[in-house]
């Protein structure tokens, strides 16, 4: 594998390998799975995101592979017992989003490296590009709103992509919002976001937007059909969206469990929504028996 | 628990999972074992947990770089669970 050409990658593989060697084989999957792009563009993203602060990467990768360690862990309990832990979003809130260290050791730096790193975020990635940003070119689009920004991945990704649109962010998460802050300056896309602390179920934000992404959010309510009706409330008649949720994979801040992409489908129509189009993209090639977490994606629109 | 008695408790775990030839040491680690990925690993974790009747939490596996570091955790679990002290951990 060609990682001299990939000088950031050759760094995360070195990183993985000397701290956790049993993850070290994911790049070499990846690049047999998705080839020389997938390597230049995780290359890009390292190269920006990180520049040639190595102690941050390294403390990225550490994250990551505590939050992968964590995760599996999980779905190997998930395996006996086919149920998420039960917690309540409040306890949940507090252990994680409101939790600095947690949010920025762990959770934020996994979410983003597991972008490219995990098969089935890779491939979720890969049809949002191809397929829901093309749709998007296709329409009049001057604002969209992402709801639950996590690591403000998916907004950079839209600012990157069409290069007038402009962006608000919304997460109850002032640590989420910091680190998406730091992504869209990265990419020098500042000028055309805003960022939203606020619970659009507590308060639904008056203005709407041509089109809305909101990515792997649902799993993480109580009520997820209460959260996608102020979604729709959010979205201009006529707007399309992006819409995904994690099926059958535990994690410390999963509260609610998908079991399959009819699930999530069947919420999705019922809070109003029209599916153009879904998937449902499996992490890996399970043991006989063993569960497999997926994650599913409804490009929707709002009735005109 | 003395190392040779981990050791001894590990071994059919270490053969059931990778493969019977794998020689369980200190030194032993996830880049001499090929089929020690990360599937294998957790399960690795959950079959020692079984087998030592203990939790393994994140931090701690994440601190495990090698067997003699995975012996030294046992050791301390399992010290802690029948309330011996154990000598020269």
């Amino acid at each position: 594998m060609p990682l001299s050409n990939y000088p950031y990658i050759k760094k995360v593989a070195d990183f993985l390998f000397v701290k956790f060697p049993y993850f070290a084989t994911v790049i070499d999957k990846r690049y047999e799975e998705f080839g020389e792009a997938w390597l230049a563009e995780f290359n890009e993203e390292l190269k920006v995101f990180f520049g040639d602060d190595l102690p941050r990467l390294q403390s990225a990768v550490n994250g990551y592979g505590s939050f992968a360690l964590d995760s599996m862990k999980l779905q190997k309990k998930f395996d006996k017992m086919r149920e998420y832990i039960p917690k309540e979003y409040a306890d949940v809130s507090h252990d994680v989003y409101l939790n600095r260290d947690y949010m920025f050791n762990l959770y934020l730096p996994g979410i983003m490296l597991s972008q490219y790193l995990w098969s089935h975020h890779y491939r979720q990635l890969h049809y949002f590009r191809h397929t829901f940003v093309e749709m998007l070119k296709e329409r009049s689009a001057d604002c969209f709103c992402d709801v639950g920004v996590g690591t403000g991945f998916y907004s950079k990704e839209m600012l990157r992509a069409l290069p007038v649109i402009r962006g608000r962010g919304y997460d109850i998460s002032p640590f989420s919002l910091e680190h998406t802050r730091i992504m869209i300056d990265k990419w020098q896309f500042l000028g055309r976001y805003e960022f939203c602390q606020a619970d659009i179920l507590l308060e639904t934000p008056k203005d709407q937007a041509d089109c809305l992404v909101c990515v792997e959010v649902l799993e993480h309510l109580d009520d997820p059909v209460s959260f996608l009706k102020a979604l729709y409330v959010l979205l201009r008649p006529g707007g399309i969206g992006f819409i995904t949720a994690a099926i059958n994979g535990p994690n410390a801040d999963h509260i609610y469990l998908y079991r399959g992409l009819g699930d999530l489908e069947r919420e999705v129509a019922s809070a109003g929504f029209e599916i153009l189009q879904s998937v449902e993209y499996l992490g890996y090639i399970p043991k006989p028996g063993d569960s497999v977490p997926s994650s599913g994606v409804c490009i929707v629109r709002k009735r005109s | 628990m003395t190392e040779q008695e981990v050791i001894d408790r590990l071994a059919p775990i270490f053969h059931d999972i990778f493969n019977p030839d794998v020689v369980v040491t200190e030194d032993l680690d996830a880049t001499k074992v090929p089929e020690w990925d990360s599937l294998n690993h957790i399960s690795l974790i959950v079959a020692i947990e079984g087998e030592f009747q203990c939790e393994l939490i994140t931090e701690e596996v994440a601190q495990i770089q090698n067997v003699g570091d995975l012996i030294k955790l046992l050791r301390v679990k399992t010290s802690k669970l029948t309330g011996f002290q154990e000598e020269n951990p």
